[in-house]
């Protein structure tokens, strides 16, 4: 088990590698840049920009050799303050700090800093990781319980007319685009009806400070039961909006799991023996067809973070999914580096969780 | 030669030994007469009652997305009077309403239909070209170039899709339908490469692969002309899926403003500006142009599902 899962990350390595490099390349060889922003101002002298560029250790208009240079800055193996491929210490740039290598770039754990904000990236994504997992985490935590719960259903009453209502719904859910529907529920609940808070996280008006702070945490930790029906209330449309469309692909799922393990010899047996219904669908059926749920879950908490940007920016969610949004607006080379960094690697992590559940509820599988 | 009672739906849904008339012993020996694969799977749909609902409404769309333009043309950029702040609510005069600046939404819709279509249609052909080529190599000619194209894949299914997209329709998109085909296209062949490469590692054993080869069949043949039809089932089924997910991405990405410039009129351009004004009570501007997306996407999925069952060799009918 351990062998697999040290040979699983290492084959990981070079496909974050890649993600890595296709990103920065994509990015820096699209027209336009950061610098985008002055290009109307008569002040601003292109030797201004290029020498504000060049705090970020960027070119402008880089052809491709100064683009993969610039990719190793921000990688951490060329240092762009002089040494070339040498740290200050005159040792290669790539090693550990304590080596001699340099200090700059991922290699050392350092983000970079964000140009449009100058605030260091790490900072501002963690800045934003309480609000995604908030609003993800109870979303997916309500999704696969009412799915697990209303696609065990279906399977169990299969042609009923339950099984039916239930196979139309999640036929419409399922088509709905969803920041469309996100807009149709702001609409409904939020315009009209005035039931739930439409946008953001926290009423700004009430709380005692703008949400992750310093100052809202020490707010929170001293009375927490405010912020938390504030955070409540506003959770409210963007978890329905996810959960709406999500629980509709994901109870098919389930019932088609669970259908096909209803199907099998060993519940013909149960029945046969004479054991009551209930212990033949959740002792024998259920768990059998748990092995590829959990599968299927553990994969889709990686497109989690994909999905967040959809709800995120119609809800103005101050999240990852935002931040993107607005990295990409504003043409943030490293913010935008970094978030996707850190999401490759939660997607590729979320995929050997897959992996290792799979062995946990299935005993008849083993990887060496 | 018709059979009657074979086509009508009923006779085979509900017939069997549990219910129905038992078939007249004539309708058997029809039967017996040899059908392709492809008319068997063709048989198969059309008794997809939902597939059926599918086929009509994906149908209607196609033919508003052709006729709709030329019979209510409608110009983004002209903007008649509006009579009142947010827009008229539907009326006779207006069908769906009109917008903040009086533009009719009725008409936004029906004009929208062509882009999102043809989004639709192009990036899934370009998605299913481009992964099927790569699927074959890689699942005929295995090894490293395996080895390479898969984890080539492997780089596309961790990137975070969305992010990508919007960086990639951002920078390179500048508006143009062309280049959000394009960008679509090539960003959803990943899947249809991986499903095409399973089948052919699986079929590339099979017994009549083996028997062309000991024929003397070219490499090429084999695999476009044997191993390839056996393998278009579920590669038809994820095409018809590719396509519904980048209709509902494409008016995403519009929405968010990344998308078509604001000359075209797509679906998404409709929504885009839709929610500055949702909480003036003007819900027309945002509700239609979504139901045709849903409806477009709902006939899709209807229509995937229908193959599914179709090109399922293990169904049978």
């Amino acid at each position: 088990m351990t062998k697999f899962i040290i040979r699983r990350v290492i084959q990981a390595l070079p496909v974050i590698w890649l993600i890595t490099v296709v990103s920065f390349l994509l990015m820096q060889q699209a027209p336009g840049g950061p610098q985008a922003a002055f290009n109307q101002n008569p002040h601003i002298t292109p030797d201004q920009i290029n020498a504000w560029l060049a705090r970020w250790c960027l070119v402008r208009d880089a052809d491709i050799l100064q683009t993969i240079q610039e990719y190793f800055g921000w990688l951490g193996v060329y240092n762009c303050t002089g040494g070339g491929f040498l740290s200050a210490q005159g040792w290669p740039n790539f090693l550990p700090t304590f080596l001699g290598g340099g200090t700059n770039g991922v290699l050392h754990g350092d983000f970079g800093f964000s140009i449009s904000s100058g605030q260091p990236v790490l900072d501002m994504i963690t800045q934003r990781i309480p609000a995604t997992l908030i609003l993800m985490g109870t979303a997916w935590i309500l999704w696969v319980s009412i799915a697990t719960f209303v696609g065990v259903l279906a399977a169990v009453k299969r042609y009923s007319a339950i099984d039916q209502t239930i196979t139309i719904f999640s036929y419409i859910f399922y088509s709905l685009p969803t920041f469309w529907l996100g807009l149709i529920l702001i609409f409904i609940f939020g315009v009209e009806l005035r039931l739930f808070p439409a946008q953001g996280i926290i009423n700004v008006r009430t709380s005692p400070a703008p949400f992750a702070t310093d100052a809202y945490w020490k707010a929170f930790a001293a009375n927490p039961w405010p912020q938390i029906v504030d955070i409540g209330q506003h959770l409210v449309l963007p978890v329905a909006t996810l959960i709406a469309v999500s629980v509709a692909g994901d109870s098919r799922f389930v019932r088609s799991a669970m259908l096909e393990s209803l199907s099998q010899d060993y519940v013909r047996t149960a029945k046969a023996k004479g054991l009551p219904g209930r212990t033949v669908v959740f002792r024998h059926a259920f768990r059998n067809a748990l092995l590829p749920i959990v599968t299927n879950i553990a994969l889709e908490i990686a497109f989690l973070f994909g999905g967040a940007i959809a709800t995120e920016t119609v809800f103005s969610w101050p999240g990852m999914g935002l931040l993107f949004f607005d990295g990409v607006n504003g043409r943030d080379y490293f913010l935008l580096m970094g978030i996707l960094l850190i999401g490759s690697l939660f997607i590729v992590f979320m995929n050997l969780v897959a992996d290792v559940l799979y062995v946990m509820v299935d005993p008849r599988i083993k990887y060496d | 030669m018709t059979l009657p009672d074979l086509q009508s739906p009923l006779a085979l849904q509900y017939g069997g030994p549990s219910g129905g008339a038992p078939p007249e012993t004539e309708d058997v020996e029809v039967a017996l007469e040899s059908l392709s694969q492809w008319q068997l799977a063709w048989r198969r749909f059309k008794l997809h009652r939902l597939a059926a609902i599918g086929l009509v409404i994906f149908g209607a769309m196609v033919l508003v997305a052709i006729l709709g333009p030329i019979l209510l043309p409608y110009d983004p950029l002209f903007i008649p009077n509006a009579t009142r702040p947010g827009g008229d609510a539907p009326s006779l005069a207006h069908l769906f309403g009109t917008d903040n600046v009086g533009r009719d939404v009725f008409r936004m819709v029906i004009n929208g239909a062509r882009i999102s279509v043809t989004i639709g249609i192009f990036s899934m052909i370009i998605a299913g070209v481009v992964g099927v080529f790569i699927g074959a190599i890689a699942g005929y000619v295995g090894g490293v170039t395996d080895n390479v194209l898969m984890r080539v894949v492997d780089v596309f299914f961790a990137i975070p899709f969305l992010f990508v997209i919007l960086v990639a329709a951002r920078f390179f998109g500048q508006g143009q339908l062309s280049s959000l085909i394009l960008i679509f296209g090539l960003l959803s062949w990943p899947l249809i490469a991986r499903l095409v490469r399973a089948m052919f590692l699986s079929l590339r054993e099979a017994d009549f692969v083996e028997a062309a080869r000991a024929v003397g069949v070219s490499d090429i043949r084999i695999t476009f002309r044997h191993i390839l039809p056996s393998a278009l089932g579920p590669v038809i089924v994820a095409m018809t899926l590719i396509m519904a997910s980048n209709i509902v991405l494409e008016a995403f990405v519009s929405y968010l403003g990344f998308g078509l410039s604001e000359d075209q009129t797509s679906w998404g351009n409709a929504l885009s500006n839709a929610q500055t004004v949702l909480s003036q009570g003007n819900w027309w501007w945002a509700f239609f142009p979504g139901m045709a997306i849903a409806l477009t996407v709902l006939a899709i999925n209807f229509i995937g599902d229908g193959l599914r069952d179709a090109l399922d060799p293990r169904s049978r009918l």
